[in-house]
Parts: C-alpha cells; sequence; structure tokens
C-alpha cells in the first residue's frame, strides 16, 4: 500500500539515521524545508519503528493509540493514495534496533539525501556488535540516490565518516574535527540565553546563534546548514 | 534514635484511606488517583520492549538517552529548552525527584517555603532533609492567589528556596503568569531557588492557553527546578516514573542524590514513558475532557450544598477544596484529633461512608476545609454527593 502510494505521488526523501540526534536533525530539516514554503511531512515524534514508517508516509495516526482500531487505519490508507495535497517533501526517521531493519525500511523507501549523526553503542545491545550495527548504515549508505543525491555524515564519529567510502552519492562532511573541506564547527559559547557556535565553510566563518542548550543542538543545526547547501 | 523521622508523619490521605477500609461501603474521593487504566498504546509499547529484551539492565543514571530525547523536544515545544544530556533527569516518580532535589540544595537547618494550602509531601520531605518548612498562606478570597508581601515577609537569612505546586493540589487552581514573575523577582533579590511542581499541569479543563513555568525564562534557569510526573497525566502512578531539570550546574548535583536513592528511574516504567510522550497525546485529551465533565458535575452538586460548603472553582488538577462555611455540626463523641476539618472527615466517613481528606492536612489555612478529590467516575461522585445530601437535610 504504502510503496503505491510513493510511487504515485513521488516525494522527494530525505532520510534521518544514526543512533542519536534523529529528532533534533530531523525537526531541523522540517523547519528548513518549510521555510522554503515547501510543503513536508515527518514521522511523528520518534515513533519511527517498522509500523511507524508505512503510517508516516500514509499520515495515519497509529492504532497503537487505544481511541482508535486497526480496521480503520487500513480504510484510512486505501483513502491515502487519493490524497490531493500529498507533499513533496517526506522526512523520515529511519531507526534500526534489529538486524533486517534497514533492508526492510528501505524496501519502502529510497532515500534521496541522507543524514547520518552518529553510530555508537546505544542499540547495541540487541545486536552482536558494532560490525553488524556498521552494516546497517552501509546498506542507507549504498541505497542513497546517486543521481542528485547525497549523504551528509558526521565527520568526528570514525564510523560515520567511514560510510563516505560505501556510497555511490556525493558526500558532504561536518563536525569538529579539524579537516579541509567540511562544514566545521570552530567553537560553541553557552550563553545564558542559549548559545553561540561558529561554523567554517571554504574558509568563510559565520556565527549562529540558538536559543537550545547541549552540543547536539549545535550538531542538528549544523547538519540543516549542509542540507540546505545541499539542495 | 530516629532523629530524623521522629517527625515525619504518614501521610494524612493514606491515614483516611485505611480508616475508611474499615468501612464495607465506603465511596473514596480522599485519594488523588486517576479512575482511568493506563492508555493501551503505553501498555503496548511496554509489552514490546519487554519482548526485545531491553528492560532487565539498569539505565545511565539520569535515564534513557531516548526517552530524555523525547522529553527534550516536548519541553521545547512548550517554550523550555534543557539539554537533554546534562539538565534532563527521569526520576522515580516525581516526589523522588522532590527528594533529590532538596537533598541536593539545601544544608540542614535551611527554611523552605512553601505557600500553603498545598500537597502534603512536602512537609515531610523538608524536614527528612533536616530544613524547616515555613507556611506562608494562600488568599481564598482571591481564589488562592499569593500575596508577594507576605513571602518578602517570610525570608530570612536561612531561606534557602521557595517550593510551590503550579497547578496547585488541593485547591486545583492556577498561578497567573503575573503572579509567578513576582515570585522570580524576589528569588533573584533574596538569592533563592524555585522549585516548581508541576504535575498537574495538563490538566486544565477547557482552558486554551498553557500554563505559563517559570523554566520558560532563560535568565532564571540557574534558579529554577521544574518537575513533572506521568503519573497523573497518562494515569500512570504505579509505574513510579516523571523527570525533572534545571541548568546542568544545578542538575549535577541533584544527579548524585538521584544515583544514591534509585541508581535510575525503573527501566520498565521509562519505556512506558516513551510510549506516553509517543502516541498518549489523544489520551490526555480524552482524560481532559472527562475531568472537565467530573468538575462540573462536582460544583453543580456543590451548589446544592450552598448551606454547607462553599468554594473556589477548580480551573485545574482533579481537586475541589470546599469551606465547611456550617460549624454547628453535633459529631457526638468522636476519637478525632482537635481539629474542626478532621472531625468533621471522620464523622462524615461514619455517618455517610463518604472519604474525603481534612484540609488541616494541606497547612494551617487548609483547616475548615475539606479536600474532595474527582479522579473518581461520574458515578461515584453521584452517589458520594447523595449520601452527603441525606445527612445534610
Ligand atoms: C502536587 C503533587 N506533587 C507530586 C505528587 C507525587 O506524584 P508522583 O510521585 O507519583 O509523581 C503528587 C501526588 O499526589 C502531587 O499531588
Amino acid at each position: 500500500m504504502t510503496k503505491i502510494v510513493l510511487a504515485i505521488h513521488r516525494p522527494t526523501i530525505v532520510a534521518i539515521s544514526g543512533s542519536s540526534n534523529k529528532t533534533f536533525i530531523r525537526d531541523e530539516i522540517r523547519k528548513i524545508l518549510e521555510e522554503k514554503g515547501k510543503t513536508v511531512r515527518a514521522n511523528p515524534k520518534n515513533f519511527n519503528t517498522e509500523i511507524g514508517l508505512p503510517l508516516a508516509i500514509l499520515n495515519i495516526k497509529s492504532g497503537y493509540n487505544s481511541y482508535r482500531a486497526w480496521l480503520p487505519i487500513i480504510f484510512q490508507a486505501f483513502f491515502a493514495i487519493f490524497q490531493k495535497n500529498f507533499p513533496e517533501y517526506l522526512v523520515l526517521e529511519l531507526g534500526v534496533s534489529q538486524k533486517g531493519d534497514m533492508k526492510h525500511l528501505l524496501s519502502i523507501v529510497r532515500p534521496k539525501i541522507s543524514i547520518i549523526s552518529e553510530i555508537n553503542q546505544r542499540y547495541v545491545e540487541s545486536f552482536s556488535g558494532m560490525d553488524n550495527l556498521f552494516l546497517e548504515y552501509q546498506y542507507l549508505a549504498r541505497c542513497t540516490r546517486k543521481d542528485s543525491g547525497a549523504l551528509i555524515l558526521n565527520y568526528d564519529n570514525a564510523r560515520v565518516r567511514k560510510l563516505s567510502k560505501k556510497t555511490h552519492a556525493r558526500v558532504e562532511f561536518f563536525g569538529k574535527t579539524n579537516a579541509s573541506g567540511i562544514f566545521q564547527i570552530k567553537r560553541i559559547e553557552k550563553e545564558e540565553k542559549g548559545q553561540k557556535f561558529w561554523l567554517k565553510h571554504n574558509n568563510k566563518i559565520q556565527e549562529f546563534f540558538m536559543p537550545s542548550f547541549g552540543e547536539h543542538n549545535v550538531y542538528a543545526s549544523v547538519a540543516g546548514k549542509v542540507f540546505e547547501n545541499v539542495i | 534514635m530516629f532523629e530524623r523521622t521522629k517527625d515525619l508523619r504518614l501521610s494524612v490521605i493514606k491515614q483516611m484511606e485505611l480508616r475508611a477500609s474499615k468501612f464495607p461501603d465506603v465511596i473514596s474521593l480522599a485519594q488523588g488517583v486517576p479512575s482511568f487504566d493506563t492508555p493501551s498504546g503505553i501498555k503496548r509499547r511496554v509489552e514490546l520492549a519487554l519482548r526485545n529484551g531491553v528492560v532487565s539492565k539498569y539505565s545511565l543514571s539520569p535515564g534513557l538517552s531516548e526517552l530524555r530525547e523525547l522529553i527534550e523536544v516536548k519541553l521545547a515545544e512548550d517554550n523550555m529548552f534543557y539539554d537533554f544530556e546534562k539538565e534532563i533527569i527521569v526520576t522515580a516518580g516525581s516526589i523522588e525527584g522532590i527528594t533529590a532535589t532538596l537533598l541536593a540544595i539545601t544544608n540542614s537547618g535551611d527554611e523552605i517555603i512553601i505557600p500553603e494550602p498545598t500537597y502534603t509531601s512536602y512537609r515531610e520531605v523538608i524536614i527528612l532533609c533536616g530544613c524547616t518548612p515555613v507556611f506562608v498562606g494562600l488568599n481564598e478570597e482571591k481564589d488562592w492567589s499569593f500575596e508577594l508581601e507576605k513571602f518578602e515577609k517570610a525570608i530570612t537569612p536561612k531561606t534557602k528556596a521557595i517550593f510551590y505546586c503550579n497547578p496547585n493540589n488541593p485547591t486545583g487552581t492556577i498561578y497567573s503568569k503575573e503572579q509567578l514573575l513576582g515570585l522570580a523577582e524576589l528569588a533573584k533579590k533574596h538569592n533563592l531557588f524555585l522549585i516548581s511542581d508541576e504535575v498537574y499541569k495538563d490538566f486544565t479543563f477547557a482552558r486554551k492557553e498553557k500554563i505559563f513555568s517559570l523554566a520558560e525564562i532563560p535568565e532564571i534557569r540557574k534558579r529554577v527546578i521544574r518537575l513533572f510526573s506521568f503519573s497523573k497525566s497518562y494515569a500512570m502512578t504505579g509505574y513510579r516514573v516523571g523527570y525533572l531539570h534545571s541548568d546542568e550546574s544545578i542538575v549535577a548535583e541533584i544527579l548524585k542524590v538521584h544515583d544514591c536513592l534509585v541508581t535510575c528511574a525503573p527501566v520498565i516504567s521509562q519505556y512506558a514513558a516513551m510510549g506516553a510522550l509517543e502516541m498518549a497525546e489523544k489520551d490526555v485529551i480524552f482524560f481532559n475532557g472527562e475531568y472537565l465533565k467530573r468538575r462540573d458535575l462536582v460544583c453543580a452538586r456543590l451548589d446544592k450544598l450552598k448551606h454547607i460548603f462553599s468554594y473556589v472553582k477548580p480551573e485545574s488538577a482533579y481537586y475541589v477544596f470546599p469551606k465547611i462555611i456550617k460549624k454547628d455540626f453535633d459529631f457526638g463523641s468522636l476519637d478525632a484529633p482537635e481539629s474542626f476539618s478532621f472531625r468533621f472527615a471522620f464523622w462524615l466517613l461514619e455517618k455517610a461512608q463518604v472519604a474525603v481528606v481534612p484540609g488541616v492536612a494541606f497547612g494551617p489555612s487548609g483547616e475548615d476545609h475539606i479536600r474532595i478529590s474527582f479522579g473518581r467516575t461520574e458515578h461515584d461522585i453521584n452517589r458520594a454527593f447523595d449520601r452527603m445530601e441525606k445527612i445534610f437535610k
């Protein structure tokens, strides 16, 4: 069902993946696209499991919710095919918690742009080690469209960096590491009302301010700036 | 012996419950527990976590990162910006958060100001921490709002914090933004912490605007510690899960105490909390609608007892705190403590088998009142009031 809907409407798919920071990046990307006047649909909250993804695409609330049963959802799904205002962009968090998850998710969607921020121990419990987890993300890197597609990666994380070797798509990096060609976060300063950071790219340094706190928000914001640059 | 515990009391509410349980056909409007079961979406999230085998081990002390991320996002929607890595702790119910906070920020001998009537356990935790609760009465004539001059008068060199509950239990009232900003000025002037317990903030009935929180103001984030609980909003009192947030400089200290007390909040309940944030928005709206109906029902029934009670209409939570205006009851020979509200509550229990909480339990200004909880079903509320009407004829 979901596949038919996608085949008819052909939205541009932006995938956000990695062990953490997906939600913040998703919100950033959505905001950027909306500011550009694009129509966007993002998956709700953190609900990005197997059932969550098809439902997000079809814009249907989950049957997990106690006041809705599954049957009406199936009917809704049927009508989703005829949705008039299907969005131009789908921004989706692709979470993996078990081996094969990515393969399953990518059998439903084919991302044009993929953003991966972290690969770390967080979900490793259900994997027999980091290498297996890496394979999931490698699959995403490989499946990201090569024609005008892009892979946006966090340079600071060695595993994420390695993904650049596994793709045919264009690659852009961001991070704190001093490496040439990347979108480099030079400095972060906490202030009373938020945080300031300085971003260097092509020998140009720009200053930014945000009302939220924490390094992950700076990374999300920078991932957004790279995305803006790519599209 | 028992220096630390000798002045502590077991909650009056639980005492009332215990006493009430001896009557065969009692209707309890005493305990502040939602009548609903936990939404099924949350339960299924827990089942999924159980099946995936991810609940058997401790989480990080401040809680699962995924959950704290969700909390950060939720807070940002409400104009509060806190870093999930360093500024948010998932607690074992808000009461553990309250205890950890007070242990972290006080020295024994400090004074903590609490506007009252308010939640009974504040006094106990403050005493447990070796501190002194200083009660400042709210103004019932002005819908239980606070009078800043009274706070200013109560401040001494030993005052460490002002600890309030918004929306307030037992009055069901909400402090206005202006009032809270006044409190913030006071805290700045006297270098005090502000502890804001907002466990009822999701129940605001028909009110459109959100409840303002001082945690929205970045300039005072180093003073404000805000607490929330999943207990009430999502009918999850048994799960024991909530959270607190503040500036990292404070949270780092609270975290040390939290680690001593519980290591981490129950992991299975943390998954339930994720379920709550991910997919129970509709359930909260539904609960809110039900509580609105019950609020209106309780008020309508109280209006028929105008010769006995007067009350301020609650705008939030699921409590009403009527004042007992008739004083000449014949209580007979009750073995109740020397307080009118206690004797009234005991008498009501015996005569009508309806359990309520004596107002004095919530602080000295609560005397002459009772707290009625409308967490119970409309059926129970009606039956309880039918009985009361009979004895007040
Ligand atoms: C105002 C207030 N704060 C905190 C609590 C404690 O709730 P919990 O520990 O379940 O989060 C209660 C419970 O009745 C309450 O009324």
